[in-house]
């Protein structure tokens, strides 16, 4: 692994110290928001030193961006494992469940750790905004396949547009964590998901 | 921030109680994705601004109602045919209309994001797409097609 603030090769001390400083700032960004977290708080909880921090990045932008990357891969990481077998209706109500389930237990207070991201880093950083752009794309890329594999087996209709469809879901359920967490209340986020999933069954062969 | 909510809720109230079947529901889209992909607009800081905080809650919550409200005439108008088969269900058409309205704000919420991140309206448009599909049965929720990003934005 190197460094991406001076392209050095990192020792394994020097990859552990910097995964450990990145986990702790996404956990603060996650529960405070980017905004809110400084670097002295990304210190406190990390327990490293300053210069141990501006070794790895020269600037909180520079940290935001690896958050970026680091929230981005656990999130498709998770996405992958969930999305990468499902082949049935049945399944894709499974993977809802599951994100509702888990979002359920914070009572929805804290949202989806990449679309919390999108919403404060987006508008202020290029080079986040790019990166959040792909992750996205990718995460999209997963449901547009198993939309696809419905399609092949004939259960959704083969006039269905799978990429549109993918990209609506996201947005649906992207949108659903947000009123979730605005209401302190996973209900809507179920809700958005439902309508969403009852549109997708819709376009079934069988309907 | 509440500037912001209060002025969105007044123009929603207007456009929204306008709306009695597809097509007002066609021209209100028209109107809100514009106003969504423009990164300055009420609208843009008015959904960003409303996930803290309780004035943010009763704004989402008071816009939600207005949407629930046009859902709930259009449905009733018999313009839209999954009308019928949602009556068919057994299902109450103002329940109905409620989980609806909250699947609209989403997909206006997470489309806009995805869009701003994107910087393409597709992912808004899609969203929509999949939202006012109930009401906009058999036909394209918005017939003149989705604006290019660079020219909803400016």
């Amino acid at each position: 692994m190197t460094d991406s603030h001076s392209g050095r090769r990192l020792t394994a001390r020097g990859a552990k110290t910097r995964a450990r400083i990145v986990a702790a700032a996404a956990e603060l960004m996650y529960v405070k928001g980017v905004a809110a977290t400084t670097i002295d708080d990304v210190l406190a909880a990390s327990g490293s030193s300053k210069s141990q921090l501006y070794h790895h990045f020269d600037s909180k932008e520079a940290l935001v961006r690896a958050v970026v990357d680091h929230v981005g891969q656990n999130t498709l990481d998770r996405e992958r494992e969930s999305l990468g077998h499902v082949s049935t209706l049945r399944g894709l109500r499974r993977w809802r469940d599951a994100l509702v389930q888990s979002n359920a237990l914070r009572h929805g207070a804290y949202g989806c750790a990449l679309g919390t991201l999108a919403s404060e880093v987006s508008d202020h950083d290029d080079l986040a905004r790019r990166a959040l752009s792909q992750l996205f794309s990718e995460w999209q890329g997963l449901l547009a396949d198993v939309l696809r594999r419905l399609q092949d087996d004939g259960v959704l209709k083969p006039d269905v547009s799978v990429d549109q469809l993918a990209t609506g879901l996201i947005g649906a359920l992207q949108g659903g964590y947000m009123l979730a967490q605005a209401e302190r209340d996973v209900a809507p986020m179920a809700t958005s998901v439902d309508m969403a999933l009852a549109h997708i069954e819709s376009l079934s062969t069988s309907r | 921030m509440t500037t912001y909510f209060a002025e969105v809720l007044a123009i929603e109230g207007a456009a929204l109680a306008q709306v009695r079947d597809r097509a007002g529901m066609t021209c209100w889209r028209r109107r809100v994705v514009r106003e969504l992909l423009r990164p300055e607009t009420s609208y843009a800081f008015a959904l960003r601004g409303a996930i803290d905080g309780d004035a943010g809650r009763e704004f989402l919550v008071a816009w939600r109602e207005l949407l629930a409200a046009a859902v709930d005439r259009v449905l009733r108008s018999g313009d839209s045919q999954e009308a019928g088969s949602v009556a068919a269900q057994g299902q109450a058409g103002g329940a109905d209309a409620e989980r609806l309205a909250v699947l609209i704000l989403a997909a206006l919420h997470g489309g806009g994001t995805l869009s701003r991140v994107a910087e393409d309206p597709a992912p808004l448009d899609a969203a929509l797409d999949i939202a006012l599909a109930p009401l906009m049965a058999g036909s394209r929720g918005d017939e003149a097609g989705p604006p290019a990003y660079d020219q909803a934005v400016t």
